[in-house]
């Protein structure tokens, strides 16, 4: 059994308008909101507000109750989520229909309340990835595995009881989730609630927050940030995740805000994992307690708390001690906007659309380093345009994997022996840049 | 009005060029929401906008909410934050 919070009554756990919430309160509210829930699981949370998404997450897991993280809110998805994994009801400060009850949670505190054991195994969140075809794959997070997680996050980034940590990542994202959520509540520092995206925002919501400062980011945001020129409150770290930093960027983030950018490596299936500072090489430290198995070509990691050990889809080398350097990914996979797929599952997308003949997708070479990256899509579909091979796409795949260009073509240049010759696409779709 | 017709046209004339997109920018329904299953922007182009935005008209979008949804529910509704904003 492990508790609910690792946090003493009096520290303060979040930062929500002018007043902090202590850890007493949390729990009083945690309590008061657990009361009302219906009697089964699981729950569907898509919180926006961080504090309500913390406390939704509580009050269900003290109930028994598993969390259905969902980081898109498109009513489709959630739907399609609700519906694959049975969810009973919904927690949410925004207003989507379902077809299943959706409970706002208002964070009126009761009287005082216990800080509940919850069991180790018990699967506490489920997260979700995008199959090869679209469709939600599920990951199961056991409360021992997050809490080990938070606890090695704390330690890794020495982040004080009194930290704020301000986020821009999405409460229902691995990442998001961990670093913004489980961090507070079984680490050390304090978080922020409201909606922080574009650079005003993080320049508003670090001034409303006592120092020192984490703030938790993307390199897509940390790139709008520099390219805003905006200026930021003292921060004293940045952590970047979801996709490899480029060290210009890292170089330009640390001389403007004064501050250490650090680098964490995970993934939905296996969580926060390892991490480094961006300027001090290429070399990645596992989190205490994680251990990587590398092979020629296929790694795989072992968490503490989960059952088995998780393959990663990218290739991984050794670098020394138990650190390891990212070499390349794995197959056909890509990552966009902190979202994987294969360019093959792309490719049967586009191909089973009415009209087309003939199609593939293509990532740029520097798909890694470059945060506005889009896949480029070579259609051979007589009578139809880019754009209509664009809009037969919405709504099959994720937005962030709509191609950017889609290159018309008669036919796919093919070599002798009927491969396509995939250099020659690539010199259509970017000979501009 | 008619500044407010061809402050469309400039807008969507910047969202086009900004995020390389494949529609031309006469073809982008006025009224049709950008995200989602409109024009299908996503996120990554938030920002770009964001950005495009604050450098040519000088001032800042932000996510307060709400407002923001009401923002970028088309493009007419962007170019008419975009009219009331601005300082450049």
């Amino acid at each position: 059994m492990l508790p609910l919070t690792s946090r003493g009554p009096e520290e303060v756990i979040f930062h929500r308008g002018p007043v902090p919430v202590t850890v007493r309160q949390f729990l009083a509210e945690v309590a008061a909101l657990a009361a009302r829930l219906p009697d089964e699981g699981p729950v569907l949370n898509f919180c926006a507000d961080r504090y309500l998404a913390l406390l939704s997450f509580a009050a269900a897991l003290s109930r028994g109750h598993v969390t259905l993280l969902s980081a898109d809110r498109t009513p489709l998805r959630l739907a399609d989520i609700a519906r694959l994994h049975g969810a009973r009801y919904a927690l949410s400060d925004t207003e989507v229909a379902l077809p299943l009850p959706v409970l706002a949670p208002g964070a009126g505190a009761g009287a005082a309340a216990p800080n509940p054991a919850i069991p180790a195994a018990m699967v506490a969140a489920i997260a979700f990835t995008s199959g090869s075809t679209g469709e939600p794959r599920p990951h199961a997070k056991p409360w021992g595995a997050l809490v080990a997680g938070a606890r090695a996050a704390a330690e890794r980034f020495a982040v004080t009881p009194g930290t704020s940590i301000v986020g821009t990542v999405p409460a229902q994202h691995m990442y998001g989730f961990e670093t913004t959520l489980l961090l507070p509540l079984q680490g050390a520092g304090a978080g922020h609630a409201g909606a922080v995206f574009y650079p005003s925002d993080v320049a508003e919501a670090l001034a409303a927050v006592p120092a020192p400062r984490l703030l938790v980011t993307t390199p897509l945001q940390l790139r709008a940030l520099l390219g805003s020129g905006i200026a930021l409150p003292a921060v004293s770290a940045i952590i970047s995740a979801t996709a490899p930093l480029a060290d210009s960027l890292a170089a330009q983030a640390e001389a403007a805000f004064g501050a250490p950018v650090l680098e964490i490596y995970g993934a939905t299936e296996a969580g926060s994992v390892a991490s480094r500072r961006t300027l001090d090489g290429d070399a990645w430290s596992p989190y205490p307690g994680v251990a990587f198995a590398i092979g020629d070509n296929r790694a795989e990691v072992t968490v503490p708390g989960l059952p088995a050990p998780v393959p990663l889809s990218d290739v991984l080398e050794p670098a020394g001690g138990d650190r390891f350097r990212l070499v390349g990914r794995q197959g056909d996979m890509v990552k966009l906007a902190g979202k994987r797929a294969s360019l093959a599952g792309l490719g049967k997308i586009l191909s089973d659309v009415e009209g087309v003949r003939e199609a593939l997708f293509l990532a740029p070479e520097d798909l890694d380093h470059n945060p506005r990256a889009r896949l480029a899509a070579f259609v051979v579909a007589p009578g139809m345009s880019a754009a209509s091979v664009v809009a037969a796409l919405r709504g099959r795949v994720e937005p962030a994997f709509l191609p950017r260009p889609v290159v018309m073509l008669d036919e796919l240049p093919r070599d002798e022996v009927g491969k396509v010759r995939h250099k020659a696409l690539a010199g259509l779709a970017w000979r501009r840049s | 009005m008619t500044t407010t017709l061809s402050l469309e046209a400039e807008v969507a004339k910047l969202i086009v060029e900004a995020l390389h997109l494949e529609t031309a920018p006469e073809e982008i329904d006025p009224a049709a929401p950008l995200f989602g299953e409109g024009l299908g922007l996503d996120s990554i182009d938030a920002l770009e906008i964001a950005l495009a935005v604050s450098k040519r008209y000088g001032f800042q979008l932000r996510s307060d909410d709400e407002r923001n949804h009401r923002i970028f529910a088309s493009l007419r509704a962007l170019a008419a934050h975009i009219e009331k904003n601005r300082t450049g």
